[in-house]
């Protein structure tokens, strides 16, 4: 049996009169690329949020490894072993490339605050791993050229590097990417995609994808998740999703059904 | 005892219902606290001061000119301290720090040209009170209180009834989207800032005539921001509501307690609810824009 | 001669130290305070109570003084931050303990209310700020340098995004304000064996104004840009004997026309350092670019 590294259970969020997530339930297994589908409003971003905590679930159960993570705090529950990147991108805006990636190095480090203000020897040493290491994050997607940039003076397709490699940094178990394809032209999402692809692989990882791009979505994940209305359409492999009416219905419309028929 | 200190915290009560309004309107439309408006009401203080004294206008020009003289300094403030920010979407930290900066600017600009002298408003209304049942009210108090209202509703009356009154409601819930709709929000917000000013310019005039006119009176607008979370951040009606509930409360407490200890009780009650009940008694709590 | 520059320069370390703080607050975790100079009050009264009535030790009154500013810091703090105010209504909060801290200072017996404490030892002597300001700028440094100091530029950047990277927001900014108001009662211990007479009209907004001031003009995210901004703000208008009044005027119109027009202040988010003054020499002598 392979582990289950995230495990939704009948996961609920009511914010007031509206139910954004209703009864939410799968598992993503170790290793997999699983995808996260649906229509824009379907619930998928505030998934994520539940899952980092946050939000707060109003009823059912979100568990790491096992171990249930609903209702700790968010930087705690970074700290066992979730990264994720935004829809729209959070970087650091004045801080340097490299310095974005150190703060999520930062994350695992363990020197003290007496430490840091007499920087013992110990913390000069960190730092410098620090630094080294952090170039290496770089090093993996693409950016190391631009260490010393600041963030927002890089282009779009740049900053969305960053955001990744910021995610990896962290050295998390679970990888969650909120359309890391967003604004991107086919050309430079299929980079992504082998992108995504080479530093699961390299870096050992479980990733749940949110992503609009189809391409990108078929390219990547083993299993695919859809969602409508805050609520479970469909589940299944690839192929399986790519031939689902109800899926195909959600997406282009009724229409689409009734030319197929005619096409037919 | 207990009905005059009632009386009296509502005649208080009256004046921070009418600044709350104001800070509420701006607030409301731009999720952004005007730490400036405090000078704003001080200048409209001035205004009406030096309107009655050194021109010999009547009381009703000089309110008049007052509320004109606010609405137009208001706008300004907007247009060169805050609209340059917006543009730039620049974050809530900056904001604060340019209406800092302007309140601190007008202030200390009044303080070095006019001079740090407490005026008193020539007596408007005669320091007769009305006595009835044993408590008395000052008129001064009853005009205070009967203008505010009157203002408050008219305003309401706009914000209901008029198109530009829908459009500032709308604006209320997301600006953004009124924009997408048609509406000019850079005019609107330019007519929501001078309809703050009109209302400051009214209660930094009764403010002066019922206390001191001096260069930092405009500090009391802190029982407006107070005023404000009791009734609920992002209400209009709320922040009529917090601002008697203030008036009547803190008079309670200076009262029956001691007056040095009244803005302390204020301060501390503001804390409290932002902690325990954030959205006040009528309120849609705003997250602060990120 | 020297004995004016000296003292010039004496009031300059004295405030640079408060400021450093300050920065670090402001400038690095993005917190706006609009009572810092109850810090400086408590550390200055709390110093000059041990050395004046207790007959303690300077340096060890002096430490406690900041320890006293740290532990309030802690008290008012807690509630405040734990409470996720929004960034406006702390500084309101702020403002307020500021104005409880005031009413605390003139009415407890031991600091003799508003009539002052005088007849102070005069201890603070040029060496000695020289000594304190260095270490003080050290430790900033290093803190800024370490992962506590990031966790904190990162709460300042995008504290949404900082959650996501592990860091808790509640301790950062707790962290932040702690030492901001431990170097605040430090300056003031100074100030009280320096001047060697206080009360609690001198610690007014002016002083947080000013030290807001200079953090802004500064640079908010650099240690050295308020430091030249506070020796700037100290020795120009000393040298050009500008009264008080006209140089808040300046203040707070600079804190308008720096968020407008150059926000980053002087600084930017860089330090003072060798590759910068050749960059500058560079673009101003040689017109090349930096």
């Amino acid at each position: 049996m392979s582990e289950h590294v995230l495990e939704l259970r009948g996961v609920t969020k009511r914010f007031g009169g509206i139910t954004a997530c209703k009864d939410i339930t799968f598992n993503v297994e170790k290793g997999q690329i699983m995808g996260l589908i649906g229509p824009n409003g379907a619930g998928k971003t505030t998934a994520f949020n539940l899952i980092t905590g946050v939000y707060g679930l109003t009823e059912g159960a979100i568990l790491l490894e096992g171990k249930a993570i609903s209702g700790k705090r968010p930087d705690l529950i970074v700290r066992q072993g979730i990264a994720r990147t935004f829809q729209n991108i959070r970087l650091f805006r004045n801080l340097s490339v490299l310095d974005n990636v150190i703060i999520a190095l930062d994350c695992h480090e363990t020197y003290l605050l007496g430490a840091s203000f007499l920087r013992l020897p110990n913390v000069v040493k960190r730092e410098r791993a620090v630094h080294e290491q952090a170039l290496e994050y770089l090093a993996a997607v693409g950016l190391e050229d631009k260490a010393a940039t600041r963030a927002d003076a890089m282009p779009y397709g740049l900053q969305r590097k960053l955001e990744i490699a910021r995610a990896l940094a962290l050295k998390p178990r679970l990888l969650l990417l909120d359309e890391p394809a967003a604004g991107m032209n086919p050309e430079e999402s299929l980079d992504l995609a082998r992108l995504i692809r080479t530093i699961h692989d390299q870096f050992g990882l479980t990733t749940l994808l949110i992503e609009h791009h189809m391409d990108v979505v078929m390219a990547l994940c083993e299993r695919i998740f859809v969602m409508n209305f805050g609520e479970k359409l469909a589940e299944g492999s690839a192929e399986e999703i790519q031939k689902d009416p109800d899926v195909l219905k959600a997406y282009l419309g009724e229409g689409f059904k009734r030319a197929q028929h005619t096409q037919s | 005892m207990f009905v005059q200190t009632l009386l009296t915290g509502l005649a208080i009560g009256g004046i921070y219902a009418l600044m709350a309004v104001g800070y509420s309107l701006v607030f409301s439309i731009l999720n952004f606290s005007n730490f400036a408006y405090g000078s704003i009401i001080m200048l409209g203080a001035y205004i009406s001061y030096f309107s009655m004294v050194k021109l010999g206008l009547p009381i009703g020009v000089a309110l008049a000119l007052s509320i004109l003289g606010a609405a137009l300094l208001c706008y300004l403030n907007e247009r060169l301290a805050y609209a340059p920010l917006r543009k730039r979407r620049a974050s809530s930290l900056f904001f604060m720090i340019s209406a800092m900066g302007t309140a601190i600017f007008l202030e200390n600009l009044v303080y070095a040209i006019v001079g740090a002298h407490f005026y008193a408003f020539p007596e408007v209304f005669t320091k007769r009170n009305i006595t009835f049942h044993g408590v008395s009210i000052g008129v001064l108090d009853v005009f205070a209180i009967a203008f505010s209202f009157a203002a408050i509703y008219a305003l309401h009356y706009f914000l209901q009834k008029s198109r530009t009154g829908i459009a500032i409601r709308a604006a209320s819930y997301d600006i953004q989207v009124c924009s997408l709709n048609g509406v000019n929000d850079k005019h609107l917000i330019g007519l929501v800032f001078c309809l703050a000013g009109g209302l400051a310019g009214i209660s930094g005039t009764f403010l002066g005539m019922k206390y001191i006119v001096y260069p930092t009176m405009g500090w009391i607008t802190n029982k407006a921001y107070i005023a404000a979370v009791i009734g609920g951040l992002g209400s209009l009606p709320g922040a009529v509501v917090g601002g008697i509930l203030l008036g009547v409360t803190e008079t309670f407490v200076s009262a029956y307690v001691s007056s040095v200890v009244r803005d302390v009780f204020s301060f501390s009650l503001l804390v409290l609810l932002l902690m325990v009940m954030p959205t006040g008694l009528f309120g849609r709590f705003l997250e602060e824009k990120v | 001669m020297w004995s004016y520059i000296s003292g010039v320069i004496s009031l300059g370390l004295i405030y640079v130290i408060a400021t450093v703080g300050l920065a670090v607050f402001t400038g690095f975790t993005g917190l706006f305070s609009l009572g810092h100079a109850a810090f400086f009050a408590i550390g200055a009264y709390t110093a000059a109570i041990l050395t004046y009535f207790y007959g303690f030790n300077f340096y060890v009154a002096l430490a406690m003084g900041g320890a006293a500013g740290g532990l309030v810091g802690f008290l008012i703090g807690y509630p405040t931050l734990k409470a996720k105010l929004r960034t406006d209504y702390f500084a309101i909060a702020t403002l307020g303990f500021g104005e409880a801290i005031r009413v605390l200072l003139e009415n407890l017996p031991i600091t003799q209310g508003a009539r002052g404490l005088p007849g102070i030892r005069n201890e603070t002597s040029l060496p000695v700020l020289m000594v304190v300001a260095f270490i003080v700028i050290w430790f900033a440094w290093n803190l800024i340098h370490s992962r506590h100091g990031r966790a904190c530029i990162a709460i300042r950047e995008d504290f949404v995004a900082a959650e996501m990277m592990g860091v808790n927001i509640f301790i950062g900014r707790l962290r932040s304000l702690v030492f901001s108001a431990f170097c605040a009662g430090l300056a003031g211990g100074l100030f009280a064996h320096y001047f060697c007479f206080i009360q609690p009209s001198m610690f007014t907004s002016y002083m947080s104004t000013q030290m807001t001031a200079a953090v802004v003009a500064g640079g908010m995210g650099s240690i050295s840009g308020p430091v030249i901004a506070t020796l700037i703000f100290i020795g120009i208008p000393e040298a050009l004997r500008v009264a008080n009044i006209w140089r808040l005027v300046a203040y707070g119109l600079l804190l308008v026309l720096i968020m407008i027009f150059r926000p980053q202040g002087l600084m930017g988010y860089r330090e003072l350092s060798l590759d910068l003054v050749k960059g500058w020499y560079r673009r101003v002598w040689k017109g090349g670019r930096a």
